[in-house]
């Protein structure tokens, strides 16, 4: 297609999205698309189609994730629903598919934000998104030897999550919590997942550093309550009143775990990780003594504002140093003295972020071992 | 002697054999595990899943298959919460009805997916896979992916409380095994279960009406996933979008290895208790004997294999697919 027909269509395309929105909001006139957005943002994203590719929504997590998406794309003056979901239902099939045919449908004139739901997809999404002519920005699953400044500026960035050092500073104050001494269980996700190898290495990184705590088994529970439960009763069986903590990979096992030791009438301190509303309240109650907040919100906005920021030219990825391309995203860690206040800042209401302080809460360029 | 011992004695006789050989093996390697309160946590971990291999145990008694339970479960055990909440949150006062309005809406939604088995004519299969669907989805909408907590102390009890060592649940899944057996044993619509099941077409030619008994069964499967539902919310505190998963793999397999016979007419509520008594003793025992993770899920469908091959009688199977 020639370069004068697809502008040609694309202004069409715009003026009339403009109109259906100024009739929408009962005005007459339809010149004025900055009248629903605050100021300068363009109430058209710029020409550029915004979409989110992520698993499912039947987590708090990945609707924390979108909710960041949708504040960046209300942000510019639109709708939260400017933004496309593209549900890939834990196929990574399905994951490609989806954004092939976002690409198409917009002529490759789009900003996504994407888990490529695991690893080797992402080389797959990235090369489809640069042939054409979108930008991406990735999230959690990424090989290796994958790195946005291979593919070029259309592969903006990838953002992951440590596991390791806040599941370590966790099981620090499990240690505590324990008196420094007596032996701990860990209960953690499906096997080959890296948060879940990640979350047990920070664990046995501070068992390390205190030679009077042991790790009694490490098992699978695949991030799952039901599962949780049922092994934290086998560890029971197994190993009795000799468990004096409890670490867990996730929130979903820790629930799962307190629901096993109330059967029991048992009371051992208990860790967990992701920093969900429920978790935070039952911090704030003493249930469990800590979880991990890792900013799904900001990840789910920034992930997308890199993509699109890149896609209008507000900044060139190459020019920016590689800490820029691949960093962590925040981890804080929660726990009874600090969760009051961590409840009023990030769940009670959003925080309002700055997107074009694009990497104000990056937690350093990320490390391969 | 030989009386007993003959072969169909022993078919019958083998899943029960089988896990008292399980019972028996991980007991001599760790003492812990013949303990009161390891069984008090196997059958609380395992109620759930026994409510919903008997309701599927009709349907496979019938030859055919129900494979809404994970959706099932999922939805009901969202929508009991809310309307425990709505209703006051607790079961002292009006939230006490919550039960019997899921109850009945799982014989419902059961009596629907027989529906549309049955008048649209599509295999049970589908129909149910798909109804599981729509119950996933379903409580994924209602819940918006979120987690729906259930604080009432007195519902709790069914966890919390313990009689002779055992959780109430434990006696509440009893309860309505025995009712299960009963209905299979000691009425008109279980024998033609197994009528249908048996020989659908000498079961039509002798004034069964198929139709019914089919509807029936499978509204009685949804009432079981309803009480699976209320087990779950007991045991967790909570229930979600996820509730209801990884039962379609443990009831069906259950009811497989307990030696109930997926072509139909063979077996009873008590092989479904029997056979997820050998799934959750292998899944106990794996882990209290201390096997690694990484081949647990590889000894269990071994497992799984030997428990069918001892259970069932495939000699009088012409073919199987």
């Amino acid at each position: 297609m020639s370069t004068f027909i697809k502008d040609y269509i694309e202004r069409e395309t715009i003026s009339r999205r403009n109109f259906l929105l100024a009739t929408a909001a009962g005005l007459t006139s339809a010149a004025i698309p900055g009248a629903f957005g605050g100021g300068a943002a363009m109430a058209d994203a710029g020409g550029w189609a915004l979409a989110w590719s992520y698993r499912d929504r039947a987590s708090a997590y990945w609707n924390a994730i979108v909710s960041g998406g949708e504040a960046y794309t209300e942000s510019l003056g639109l709708k939260k629903d400017a933004m496309t979901n593209l549900i890939n239902e834990g196929s990574s099939e399905k994951s490609l598919a989806d954004i092939k045919a976002f690409l198409a449908k917009n002529n490759g004139k789009a900003a996504i934000a994407c888990d490529a739901n695991d690893s080797p997809n992402a080389r797959p999404v990235a090369e489809a998104v640069k042939k054409a002519g979108g930008y991406i920005s990735t999230i959690w699953n990424k090989t290796d030897d994958l790195h946005p400044w291979d593919i070029g500026d259309n592969y903006v960035a990838h953002i992951s999550w440590s596991g390791e050092k806040p599941s370590e500073e966790a099981a620090n104050i499990l240690i505590k919590a324990m008196g420094g001494e007596g032996a701990i269980v860990h209960l953690g996700g499906i096997p080959a997942n890296i948060p879940a190898i990640e979350r047990l290495n920070g664990l046995k990184n501070a068992i390390k550093k205190n030679p009077k705590v042991q790790l009694l088994d490490s098992q699978p529970a695949d991030w799952d309550t039901t599962k949780a439960a049922a092994l934290m009763s086998n560890y029971l069986t197994k190993y009795g009143n000799k468990i004096k903590g409890v670490h867990c990979a996730n929130d979903n096992m820790a629930y799962g775990v307190l629901q096993a030791l109330k059967a029991e009438g048992i009371n051992l301190p208990v860790t967990a990780f992701d920093g969900n509303p429920e978790a935070v309240d039952m911090v704030m109650k003493g249930e469990l003594l800590a979880t991990v907040f890792t900013n799904p919100h900001w990840g789910g906005g920034i992930a997308l504002g890199l993509a699109h920021q890149a896609a209008l030219g507000k900044f060139k990825p190459s020019e920016e140093p590689k800490a820029h391309r691949e960093f962590y995203g925040p981890s804080i860690l929660v726990t009874k003295a600090d969760a009051d206040a961590f409840k009023k800042k990030y769940l009670d209401s959003t925080p309002k972020y700055d997107w074009s302080d694009r990497w104000g809460l990056s937690a350093g360029q990320i490390e391969y071992k | 002697m030989n009386r007993f011992l003959t072969r169909e004695n022993l078919l019958k006789w083998a899943p029960l054999l089988v896990l008292i050989a399980l019972i028996a093996f991980f007991s001599i390697i760790n003492p812990n595990f013949l303990s009161v309160r390891n069984f008090a946590r196997l059958f609380t971990n395992a109620s759930p899943a026994l409510m919903v291999a008997i309701g599927v145990t009709f349907i496979i008694l019938m030859g055919s298959i129900d494979l809404s339970m994970e959706g099932a479960v999922s939805a009901l055990a969202v929508i009991f919460c809310y309307v425990l909440l709505w209703l006051g949150g607790t079961v002292a006062g009006l939230g006490v009805l919550a039960i019997p309005a899921i109850l009945l809406l799982g014989a419902l939604v059961g009596a629907v997916n027989g529906l549309i088995h049955v008048h649209l004519r599509i295999p049970s299969f589908m129909s149910s896979l798909a109804m599981g669907f729509v119950g996933t989805g379903a409580a994924i909408l209602m819940t918006g992916g979120n987690i729906v907590k259930i604080n009432d102390e007195i519902f709790r009890a069914l966890l919390t409380e313990r009689v002779f060592g055992f959780p109430l649940m434990v006696y509440v899944a009893l309860f309505f095994l025995i009712v299960g057996s009963v209905i299979l044993s000691h009425t008109r619509i279980g024998r033609n279960f197994y009528a249908v099941g048996g020989g659908e077409d000498l079961a039509h030619a002798s004034g069964v009406n198929v139709k019914r008994v089919r509807v029936w069964a499978f509204a009685l499967a949804g009432f079981y996933f309803s009480v699976a539902a209320l087990l779950q919310v007991a045991k967790l505190g909570q229930a979600e979008s996820v509730t209801g998963s990884n039962l379609m793999f443990i009831s069906i397999t259950s009811v497989v290895v307990g030696g109930v016979a997926l072509w139909g007419g063979i077996g009873g509520v008590w092989n479904a208790l029997v056979g997820v008594l050998i799934v959750a003793v292998i899944n106990n025992g794996m882990i209290v004997i201390g096997i690694p993770d990484f081949i647990q899920d590889g000894v269990l469908g071994i497992m799984v294999i030997i428990a069918v091959i001892l259970s069932t009688d495939r000699r009088t199977v012409a073919f199987v697919k």
